[in-house]
């Protein structure tokens, strides 16, 4: 009897333990050990390694006039990513709430950029926006506006908007899946009890939609901060932070500094520096995930 | 009078809407479009007429083409192989790790969830650099078989969250009858959790083959040989290769994105359960 209850008790965490291993092994200690590589002057490859203390750190605030350029990058990215895809794909929500063969197809067509690898994304808009052949310019010659069309990729003053529109193509879906959610889980009988009441179209949704919403919009809003820190694969595969180092953003200046420029110590410091911005923006989402 | 005239002007305003929303749907075709116009004509036509033109002669073989020189063939099989390793056995550890988690109290259930959920918002650029030493060190340095230890731990904390909701919905009459008949947990694991599961399994198990096929950051740093290219890594290595021949290049962006836009068409009603059931509900 003593041995059933014994055993009984180890078995959640036998269940567990692959999961376990895993996640710490490949996740959670790589992690750390990059905390502690931030510390040291490491090329990447050679087993000397100098400790530094902060002075990567130091590097990136203070002195690295690139850093700057990709925290604030990333940060506008970050700012338009809650703010465009976001609303957007509200606004489709509210569009798209209702039956209706056509609905579905639309809903489907608005969504389908979002499974796409986001290099091959890339590859397409940068064909797009070709100076010559590219078919934004060519609708803008079309139209009369054949002063408009620039090299979009290469011109220093657009190619981070031009890479932000792409980001928003492939990137609107997802908040209109949810939002779609949100709105089918609020109880129809406040619309009626509001439409009993004389509320009009606006005051309804003011009144009953916004706030039925709230949880969506904390979900929706964090992973828009959640992607929009991590942002990696489109600058890449588009600008590869060019022209120049006008479109460096945090995620791709840790690969130079880490991967190219054989700075691992500094990338390791950069790759901080991301994680702890996400990790405390993302402390409501996982908040809410946790809470029964 | 007045009620008609209310009706008219509601109809006309859906009909707005809807007229709005299929021009923006056409806005949002557009890349498409572009990819298969060019992707079909002759590089000659394209240059003489546009993209924007029906091609004169549709070039299938631009597909066949940019299959065999891009090495589509490796990178595809790359990608399958790791699909069919990673993405069942992910789901089985974190079905496995879900199960206690969702139906059984012990001390430091909600700790170690918390733990697994914090995995949300770690970024991937914060492991590379210790897993390519311990790649090197496991002997796996630059073999696709390196991606899969990694993407299992990051495909974990989604994992585990929508299969811990969905295994709470299970009634807990039904485990405690199969206790007592004797069933081990293994067994109510095996013959009572999964089954009852098989919605949510399947909606994680698209979105997982998904984001495998897609990963991008992990795979360009843990897989640098040639022969391990996964299919972004192999689009963009064709891209290098061949980036002013514009109709061969689409031809092998429509290669790479064919599986997935068909794979969702098909099964759109999965992903939108596995997309609201990760991040809606826990």
């Amino acid at each position: 009897m003593r041995k059933t209850v014994k055993s009984a008790r180890h078995i959640p965490y036998l269940f567990m333990a692959p999961a376990l291993a895993i996640y710490s092994v490949f996740l959670v200690y790589p992690m750390f050990d990059s905390l502690y590589l931030s510390f040291f002057e490491w090329d990447g490859l050679s087993a000397k390694k100098t400790f530094v203390g902060l002075n990567n750190y130091i590097e990136f605030f203070f002195d690295d006039q690139t850093a700057r350029k990709a925290t604030i990058n990333t940060f506008v990215w970050t700012l338009g990513s809650l703010v465009i895809p976001s609303s957007l794909g509200l606004i489709l929500a509210l569009a798209l709430n209702r039956g209706g063969k056509v609905s579905v197809v639309l809903r489907t067509i608005f969504y389908s950029p979002a499974v796409l690898p986001l290099v091959g994304v890339g590859l397409i808009w940068g064909w797009m926006y070709n100076p010559n052949f590219g078919v934004i310019n060519v609708i803008l010659k079309s139209v009369g506006l054949g002063d408009l069309a620039i090299g979009w990729l290469s011109n220093f003053n657009t190619a981070f908007a031009a890479t932000f529109v792409t980001y928003t193509w492939a990137h609107v879906g997802f908040p209109m899946i949810l939002y779609l959610a949100g709105l089918q889980s609020i109880n129809q009988d406040y619309y009626d009890a509001a439409r009993v009441d004389g509320a009009n179209a606006w005051q309804s949704f003011r009144n009953v939609t916004m706030p039925g919403l709230t949880e969506t919009h904390v979900i929706v809003l964090s992973l828009a901060v959640i992607h929009g820190l991590k942002v990696f694969d489109l600058v890449y595969a588009m600008t590869y932070g060019g022209p120049g180092r006008e479109t460096q953003v945090l995620g791709t200046w840790m690969y130079f500094q880490g991967f190219q420029y054989y700075h691992a110590g500094y990338g390791a410091a950069i790759a901080w520096v991301i994680a702890a911005f996400i990790l405390v923006l993302a402390i409501p989402y996982i908040r809410r995930m946790s809470s029964n | 009078m007045s009620t008609r005239l209310r009706k008219r002007q509601l109809l006309n305003g859906k009909t707005l809407i809807l007229l709005g929303l299929i021009g923006f749907s056409l806005v949002w075709l557009l890349p498409f479009a572009t990819v298969a116009l060019t992707a079909l004509r002759s590089e000659g036509d394209m240059y003489a007429n546009g993209v924007f033109s029906i091609p004169k002669v549709i070039r299938w073989d631009n597909l066949t083409k940019a299959w065999g020189v891009g090495d589509f063939p490796t990178y595809f099989k790359n990608s399958l192989l790791l699909i069919l390793l990673k993405v069942p056995l992910g789901i089985l550890v974190a079905a496995l790790a879900a199960y206690p988690l969702a139906k059984m109290s012990f001390r430091g259930n909600s700790a170690l969830f918390i733990f697994f959920l914090v995995g949300l918002a770690v970024p991937i650029q914060v492991t590379l650099l210790p897993l390519v030493g311990m790649m090197r060190d496991l002997g796996l340095s630059g073999s696709v078989y390196a991606l899969i230890p990694p993407y299992i731990a990051f495909g974990l904390p989604l994992q585990i969250l929508v299969l811990r909701g969905f295994f709470k919905l299970i009634p807990g009459e039904i485990l405690e009858a199969a206790r007592i008949d004797g069933a081990s947990e293994f067994t109510i694991f095996r013959r009572i959790m999964l089954p009852l599961s098989v919605p949510a399994l399947a909606a994680l198990f698209i979105l997982d083959s998904l984001s495998t096929w897609n990963e991008f950051l992990m795979a360009l740093v843990l897989t640098s040989a040639k022969a391990a290219r996964t299919v972004p890594l192999g689009l963009l290595a064709f891209q290098g290769e061949h980036n002013t021949q514009y109709t061969l290049l689409m031809a092998g962006v429509a290669i790479s994105i064919l599986p997935v836009l068909i794979i969702f068409v098909f099964l759109q009603r999965y992903f939108v359960t596995g997309l609201t059931a990760g991040a809606v509900k826990g």
